[in-house]
């Protein structure tokens, strides 16, 4: 294999047939959607990986972008989600235990989660990993799409179609890739007439990877438990030396040690003398 | 009566405890969607936000007094240390079973120990849980040891006793990690936070702010334990905790807005608007109020006021953390969570269950300033008569079990009603591509036209829902009755009339010796030879000779696909236009002159409209 893999969706060509629904649904086995209460109204849900949103005419697929630096695999605590050399970042139910720390992080709210089952699990795209692209095999959503309005390739030869598009229909698209640059980049790469703010959730981010937010803060760790302690242990040292030096030139003078701390409100008369 | 305050709490108290065992049952049964309002939308709710984010936060008193007593040698604050460090091992150990209702998969929760994912900030918390609890909990074994005369027991206690300073010096440690890695874990949020409360420095405020409200926390147990056992207040080491939580809060309060100044977000704070509002009272309630009350010495003096700057501090905190937890997501999701009653009662349940157990160690161990709360006391007669107690607690928790269980919502005892669901928007879209039989070739279906022409409250019942085994739709068929079957076009008695005169029946059976039926006969085009018109985009597969339409399912297979692909990159047809009859079928459909059958009348038959367009005539 060449270079990660990425798929490239041109909304001007999508007529919303939904094929690429059908057959990722097809290619991952997925199952009925039910009418839960905890369904978002964009068609994702745990037996739906990929959905086609609508809006002022337009078709645009939405799935998971494989984010070149993705926050779900940062914040999975057991690192049950990876992202791989391919490309497509995968999820492994074997360690998952359910935090759903994943679903809080992703930008493009993607995970969703078995919500109905007892035994739970996150659920998303997997760029159809471990049975078609690891393979070398296209995935179901680009293999069934009718029209060719989602493709799939190099991530590389991916942005430079998409450039060459650009170049040469102009008017049809926005000039930007939307993928190129966002959240420092995705695998999943966009050429659409309009912004594509209904691919994100919440606030509008900038082009900083997600992961390096939480990695000041994870990298200040080690320093600051090692400092607590030298600072605690310190303070103790330097306490307990002054007390001792007090209590001990109390002694020679035969006076009752100063009673600044409160020596006397010691709490459990019965033990004082474990106490110490 | 005596006592008759604790009486009524604690039986509160297991009547919660009861219900919320009721509801575990059922989480752990049917999971966590019948039992929860979370949705994909917002998977942490009060669980995270109040059990894990609050727990965690209550048991900062822990640390705080630890780190008093043991490092800066403030002796005066023992008598308060015992029940500071055990609220703490109750606060975690109710994050660790409140983790273990909100986790999909709580029985694995060793993963952590085993699967590290060092970049994760939930990862350092529950390792920090983890470490801490363990810490805690040697900390706290030597007052439940000292009790006990067994020789090795003793022993473990000296042992313990001797490694109290380590032990505290690593408490900290962990403890200050941990109270800010609860903060690190929204840094990754800065799509859902609302920017008054995103900051990077989120762990530091954190941090902060969990001194001050560890401080108020022995504040308000101690009020509280003193007021429940009906004891004295210990006043005079509690206000000096109010002076040094005065400090922290003012400056907590610098350092908040301090950060919004140096964002460039301080003049939002006045926009009004839900983020804002929800800013500014939280300010207020956790901060200024009871900073206030806490500087000024009279108020700090006085129990009532103090009793609320403590309270007033540890909801504020723990409001500051829900709000980063939740709150402050509304916005920017436009979640429309709102926590269960039964998230709520777990919840409670499990504050509850701690808190019985605080009471019972209370009132077994040296844990309080007087020692033991019931043994030798003779203003507690009832009380050292076990079973009275025993059977009012369970009476109190069936109760509660037996409440929750009749309130829990249907789902939570059966499962998910599948059939009975109101309608809700189609799963695909307007338009779809059906492969009713299975054989991997769709068609195109207008779903939306489909759903315009019917009318009507049940018209999505008219094809869905209709109870048919393993079906989620209608057959087309069902209403196309002649879907499968050719259609004839040809109307033998018009032909009749309109032929009488002339070649009369030889016009179409020329040869008078073979049978009169479609076979011999002459083909229709021969007469009608324009019926195809010449731009077609559909051309019958038969021969020309057609006596017969071919079927709905023979003409939509053949049209849409197949003409996108021939026709791909022929702007004309793009979707959705291809789609549409009038592309090929271009005007109304007019009948034949009679006269000239290769034409036709200028204007439509009346009652001559096409069949098959309106199912509900079937
Ligand atoms: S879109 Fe979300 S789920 Fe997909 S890789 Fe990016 S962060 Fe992970
Ligand atoms: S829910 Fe599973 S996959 Fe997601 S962050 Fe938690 S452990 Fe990782
Ligand atoms: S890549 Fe595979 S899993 Fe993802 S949307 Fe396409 S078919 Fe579905």
């Amino acid at each position: 294999m060449s270079g990660p893999k990425g798929i490239l969706t041109d909304v001007t060509k999508c007529i919303g047939c939904e094929r690429c629904v059908q057959s990722c649904r097809m290619a991952n086995d997925l199952g009925t959607v039910l009418p839960f209460r905890w369904l978002l109204d964009d068609g994702l849900s745990a037996v739906r990986w990929c959905s086609v949103l609508r809006k002022d005419g337009k078709f645009v697929r939405k799935q998971c972008m494989h984010c070149l630096q993705p926050a779900c695999v940062s914040a999975c605590p057991v690192g049950a989600l990876q992202k791989t050399a391919e490309g497509p970042v995968i999820y492994d139910s074997d360690k998952c235990l359910g935090c759903r720390y994943c679903m809080m992080s992703c930008p493009f709210g993607i995970p969703r989660y078995d919500w109905e089952s007892a035994v739970p699990y996150v659920r998303k795209c997997q760029m159809c990993y471990q049975g078609r692209v690891s393979k070398g095999v296209q995935p179901g959503c680009t293999a069934g799409c009718p029209t060719g309005a989602t493709i799939f390739g190099d991530r590389e030869d991916l942005l430079v179609e998409a450039k060459k598009r650009i170049a040469d229909n102009p008017g049809r698209y926005l000039p930007t890739v939307f993928g190129e640059s966002e959240v420092a980049g995705t695998s999943v790469l966009y050429l659409a007439p309009m912004q594509l703010d209904l691919l994100t959730l919440g606030n509008k981010l900038d082009e900083r990877p997600m992961p390096g937010r939480t990695a000041t803060a994870m990298s200040a760790v080690p320093p600051v438990f090692v400092g607590m302690g030298a600072l605690m242990t310190g303070i103790y040292w330097i306490i307990e030396r002054r007390m001792k030096a007090e209590r001990e030139r109390a002694a020679k003078n035969g006076t009752p040690p100063t009673d600044a701390h409160g020596h006397g409100a010691a709490g459990h008369h019965t033990h004082d003398g474990k106490e110490g | 009566m005596k006592m008759k305050r604790l009486k009524t709490v604690k039986s509160i108290l297991w009547a919660l405890v009861g219900a919320a065992f009721a509801i575990a049952v059922f989480r752990f049964w049917r999971g966590l969607g019948p039992t929860t309002a979370l949705t994909d939308l917002t998977p942490w709710g009060f669980w995270i936000g109040f059990d894990v984010m609050g727990g965690v936060a209550l048991a900062a008193g822990g640390f705080i007094i630890a780190a008093t007593v043991y490092i800066f040698h403030l002796e005066r604050y023992r008598p308060i240390l015992r029940p500071a460090v055990l609220t703490a091992f109750l606060g975690y150990s109710a994050v660790v079973v409140g983790l273990m209702f909100d986790l999909g998969l709580p029985w694995d929760i060793w993963h952590m120990i085993v699967f590290w994912n060092p970049h994760s900030p939930l990862f350092e918390v529950g390792w920090c849980v983890m470490l801490y609890l363990t810490v805690l909990l040697l900390e706290f074994l030597p007052v439940i040891l000292e009790m006990s005369k067994h020789p090795v027991l003793a022993a473990v206690y000296h042992v313990l006793h001797k490694f109290t300073v380590p032990l505290v010096i690593l408490g900290i440690m962990l403890s200050s990690l941990h109270q800010s890695s609860l903060g690190s874990l929204f840094l990754i949020m800065p799509h859902r936070l609302d920017p008054l409360w995103y900051t990077p420095i989120l762990p530091i405020l954190f941090f902060v702010s969990a001194v001050a409200l560890g401080l108020m926390m022995v504040t308000t147990e101690s009020l509280f334990s003193a007021w429940l056992y009906e004891e004295e207040y210990e006043l005079d080491l509690l206000q000096g905790l109010g002076r040094v939580a005065a400090g922290v809060l003012w400056f907590y309060l610098a350092l908040r807005l301090g950060d919004l100044a140096a964002r460039g977000v301080l003049p939002h704070v006045l926009d009004g608007g839900f983020g804002p509002n929800l800013f500014l009272v939280e300010i207020l309630w956790s901060v200024l109020i009871p900073a206030t009350l806490l500087t000024i010495p009279a108020t700090r003096k006085r129990m009532k006021t103090l009793a609320i700057a403590a309270g007033m501090t540890v909801s504020g905190m723990v409001f500051y953390r829900i709000d980063v937890g939740g709150l402050a997501m509304i916005e920017s999701t436009g979640t429309r969570y709102v926590p269960s009653w039964t998230e709520l009662t777990v919840s409670f349940g499990i504050v509850a269950g701690a808190a019985l157990v605080f009471f019972w160690i209370a009132e077994h161990f040296h844990l309080m300033h007087g020692g033991p709360m019931i043994k030798g006391r003779e203003r507690l007669p009832d009380v050292t008569n076990f079973r009275p107690r025993l059977i009012r607690g369970a009476v109190m928790f069936v109760s509660g079990a037996a409440l929750a269980t009749a309130l829990l919502p249907n789902a939570a005892i059966d499962g998910w009603p599948v059939v009975a669901q109101t309608v809700h928007r189609p799963g695909y879209g307007d338009v779809m591509i059906l492969d009713g039989n299975r054989n991997d070739k769709g068609v195109r279906f207008d779903h939306k036209m489909h759903a315009d022409i019917v009318e009507g409250d049940d018209k999505c019942a008219y094809c869905h829902h209709m109870v048919k085994p393993g079906a989620r739709a209608t057959g087309c068929s069902e209403c196309h009755k002649d879907e499968h079957l050719p259609t004839s076009i040809f109307d033998h008695r018009l032909h009749q009339e309109l032929l009488a005169q002339g070649p009369g029946c030889l016009t179409c059976h020329e040869d008078t010796s073979k049978p009169k039926d479609l076979e011999h006969s002459k083909p229709c085009l021969d007469c009608h030879s324009s019926m195809i018109p010449a731009g077609a985009a559909f051309k019958p597969r038969e021969s020309p000779n057609i006596g017969l339409a071919p079927g709905y399912m023979d003409a939509m297979h053949g049209l849409c696909l197949r003409c996108h692909t021939e026709q791909d990159g022929n702007s004309s047809t793009d979707a959705p236009t291809l789609a549409r009859c009038s592309t090929c079928h271009s005007g109304v459909v007019k009948p034949f002159d009679p006269l000239h059958p290769d034409q036709r009348l200028a204007a439509p038959k009346k009652d001559d409209a096409p069949k098959g367009d309106d199912p509900k005539a079937e």
